[in-house]
């Protein structure tokens, strides 16, 4: 039994249906926020010690978000946190009455650094609807280009966004003490790296002048080189769509390929072990670095990369070939994987919009899923996006995320949750480089200029800022291996003559057709839902990480992931006067999840069923306490 | 003089995508063998990432684009570009909001010039938007300064008027 809050219950075939009896198995309560909001401002008014700390832009993240808090600087505690999305991404509303062929190219827009992950959750779910299956080649060259994609992602965040907080010039300035003992601690992987002390990581993590940020500068390059041999086009690739890709690919292709993916494994080596160093080096300089950014391990992951050979795009065989990804699709509440069932993970979502500036929506168009599986109202094929920025406070509402929750609970997206279903599952079948433990996983990088390697992520005893950077640097290492093992059956495939890439479809012209896209992005989860009437697409929901993340309180009051992890994070800083705070551990904490609220403004015009923008920046400014 | 012509801005945003939608008029025309008319409206990062590969290919460059910054409209704004670089906080915003994908003229310049891979002569040709919401074409205002604005970049780049330093 994996949900604990929903009234849903599994019969002896695991066939998941309502508790009987229960008369309004979705209805809730909402809590106000009144009373807390109170009791903030009382203590406010009457503590000089307490005081609102804004970030308004939070600097250093994709897109834009505001992240209000109060913190006590005299018991060096936060007592409280807001995370404000203040845009408005509607591709939902832009999508409606579409031709469902245009969603994989208008939906990737959704994002200026991984639009290619929105390409492909779009074309999977299109792949359900329609429905279509691509060939084994079309799969495994969609894998490696999306495992690509990752190496634009997750070196910019770990050099370019977060790692400039643990640089030298950061660290000298928020932390003396730690500078000092940094100087004289040796790295203990300086042999991979290169780096003889912690310090000499840290000054190489300085922005603009640091080889570590010049470097991941660099990356981006390679990634996108390679990237664009099959996606002929960044960040918005041309050719991933329903049925496979849209483009012809050789042993040329391959090749051409392999020469920039050989130099992504040695630096997947160094990162890796890069991060380590850092993350040990806090820890052991002061255990309470181990709170920062704390919160309990509730993380969700719809996997991604497909067996080749296994996918074929149903829903109703999504928990078989959901099993057979090279990153397993996995549930995990309080450090448990408690499930890894597609179906179950996406009928336990729901989204609210309490505290969103959207207006609720009506009906429950859909009562159970393809498989006859129990949905609630507030799920992602019967939500509608209704955008209604009113009421703009702390007390009712103040972003433009939603409030996703699986099982009602809040849980976090990250790209590390991918290693952590591959570890306590022991499910990836896909073991040439890649194994999981039941309590790490082991990835094996060839050689390069460095030596081949065997590379361990152990899940960790506590899940907070530092791990989530110590993951995403592993996470680069299982992109590696997953891009080099589908480069090999791409090949192989080549070899034996299967050249197709694409197969073709008919868009059904008649009737109602639903599909969903699970697939991940560099910060971890991401779903697409649509549903096609009579041809046209009629309902589309995007459910990206961040919104996870950034998710304000649901109806229940509980904080999104960013507010609670906030609200745990003791303040480590050194000042000795309130006006010298610079809020570094809050910082780390906020960008230690790769924070990505898209950049794009979009509104529907008034009287037109089309687009576009006018009054969607909601700034934090102006908000009312 | 090897010459690049290129316009900034997104598109599909009125005046905001003067720089983009002139560069394809300017494709149309007669201009000398040495120079080169692109849309530039990338990432800053590839940009440079790009003209690293090529070192010196370019002795000028020539923008254009329109950008909000509070000036009477109705007039063209041309100036050389010889700011000196903002602080090192700016610069590394720029940067982050640029390997995001956020499209913006100054950001190109400023990191451009950070990075050292700019010709000594690098000259703006802008405008002040009128009309910035979402949609094609351009204002009245600023449809009316198209010529002029072809004209000055004409100056610039055939007529060589380029002080020396």
């Amino acid at each position: 039994m994996c949900f604990k809050n929903l009234p849903i219950e599994f019969d002896a075939s695991g066939k998941a249906h309502l508790r009987e009896g229960v008369r309004d198995p979705y209805a809730y309560q909402s809590l106000s926020l009144h009373e807390q909001a109170d009791k903030v401002k009382e203590l406010l008014a009457r503590n000089g010690h307490i005081k609102s700390v804004d970030f308004d832009p939070v600097t250093r993240v994709a897109g834009a978000l505001a992240f209000h808090s109060v913190v006590d600087l005299k018991e060096r505690k936060v007592i409280e946190t807001n995370s404000m999305a203040t845009l408005f991404r509607g591709y939902e509303v832009i999508l409606k009455g579409r031709d469902p062929r245009d969603a994989a190219f208008i939906s990737s827009r959704a994002c200026g650094v991984c639009g290619g992950v929105h390409s492909t959750a779009s074309a999977l779910a299109l792949e359900m609807a329609f429905p279509v299956k691509p060939p084994p080649l079309g799969i495994a060259v969609r894998n490696l280009m999306l495992a690509l994609e990752f190496w634009y992602d997750n070196p910019l965040h770990l050099f370019l966004l977060a790692g400039p907080d643990y640089s030298e010039s950061i660290v000298r300035t928020t932390n003396p003490e730690i500078w000092e003992r940094a100087t004289r601690t040796a790295a203990p992987y300086a042999k991979v790296h290169g780096y003889r002390t912690i310090a000499e990581i840290m000054t190489d993590l300085n922005p603009l002048s640091g080889s570590l940020y010049l470097e991941g500068l660099a990356m981006t390059r390679t990634a996108r080189e390679a990237y664009v041999l099959v996606g002929a086009k960044y960040p918005h690739p041309e050719t991933v769509i329903p049925g496979g890709m849209s483009t012809t690919v050789t042993i040329t292709t391959f090749n051409e390929i392999y020469s920039r993916l050989s130099q992504l494994f040695d630096y997947c080596k160094k990162t890796a072990l890069i991060w380590d160093d850092i993350c040990d080096f806090f820890y052991d300089a002061n255990p309470e670095y181990k709170k920062v950014g704390a919160r309990p391990a509730n993380l969700i992951d719809p996997g991604i990369w497909d067996d080749p050979f296994a996918y074929d795009a149903s829903y109703e065989n999504c928990n078989e070939w959901g099993d057979r990804r090279w990153a397993t699709p996995g549930v995990i509440v309080d450090g448990e994987l408690v499930t890894t069932q597609l179906q179950a993970l996406n009928f336990g979502i729901e989204e609210f919009v309490e505290h969103s500036y959207y207006e609720q929506w009506g009906g429950h168009r859909y009562r159970t899923d393809p498989s006859g599986n129990p949905l609630s109202p507030y799920h992602m094929w019967n939500k509608e996006t209704k955008p209604a920025p009113s009421g703009q406070n702390w007390r009712e509402k103040y972003s433009w995320a939603t409030a996703p929750r699986w099982d009602r609970k809040a849980m976090e997206s990250e790209c590390a949750t991918r290693l952590w279903t591959i570890a306590a599952s022991k499910k990836m079948p896909h073991t040439r480089f890649i194994e999981g433990t039941g309590h790490s996983v082991k990835m094996h990088v060839p050689e390069s200029t460095l030596p081949d390697m065997d590379l361990e992520w152990k899940i960790p005893q506590v899940w907070n800022t530092f791990e989530r950077n110590r993951g995403r640097a592993y996470h680069l290492v299982l992109t590696t291996c997953v891009a080099f093992d589908n480069w090999l059956i791409g090949l192989d495939l080549l070899k034996q003559g299967h050249t197709k890439v694409h197969t073709e479809f008919e868009v059904p012209r008649k009737g109602e057709h639903i599909g969903a896209g699970f697939w991940g992005a560099g910060r971890g989860f991401l779903t697409h839902h649509c549903t096609i009437d009579n041809g046209a697409i009629s309902n589309y929901q995007i459910l990206t990480p961040s919104t996870w993340n950034a998710s304000p309180r649901d109806p229940w009051g509980n904080p999104g992931p960013y507010e609670e992890a906030v609200l745990n994070t003791p303040i480590l800083e050194t000042f000795k006067d309130a006006k010298d705070y610079k809020g570094i551990d809050i910082l780390r904490t906020i960008r230690s999840f790769d924070p990505c609220m898209p950049c794009t403004t979009h509104i529907a015009v008034e009287g037109s069923d089309h687009v576009i923008m006018r009054e969607v920046n909601t700034c934090a400014c102006g908000i009312e306490d | 003089m090897s010459t690049l012509i290129a316009g900034v801005g997104y598109h599909n945003l009125r005046d905001l995508s003067f720089g983009p939608v002139l560069v394809t008029l300017l494709q149309k025309m007669n201009w000398p063998p040495y120079v080169e008319i692109d849309d530039w409206s990338w990432g800053p990062i590839a940009i440079v990432q790009q003209l690293e590969t090529q070192p010196n290919h370019y002795e000028r460059m020539v923008f254009i684009g329109a950008v909000e910054r509070g000036r009477e409209h109705g007039q063209v704004y041309p100036y050389r570009w010889d700011k000196p670089l903002p602080s090192a906080d700016e610069i590394q915003q720029r940067i982050g909001e640029a390997i995001m994908g956020v499209v913006s003229l100054d950001s190109l310049l400023i990191i451009m010039q950070h990075f050292k891979v700019m010709p000594r002569e690098v000259f703006v040709v802008e405008v002040e938007p009128e009309d910035c919401e979402f949609g094609d074409g351009f204002s009245q205002g600023v449809a009316a300064l198209r010529d002029e604005v072809i004209a000055e970049v004409r100056q610039w780049v055939v007529e060589s008027v380029v002080s020396n330093p």
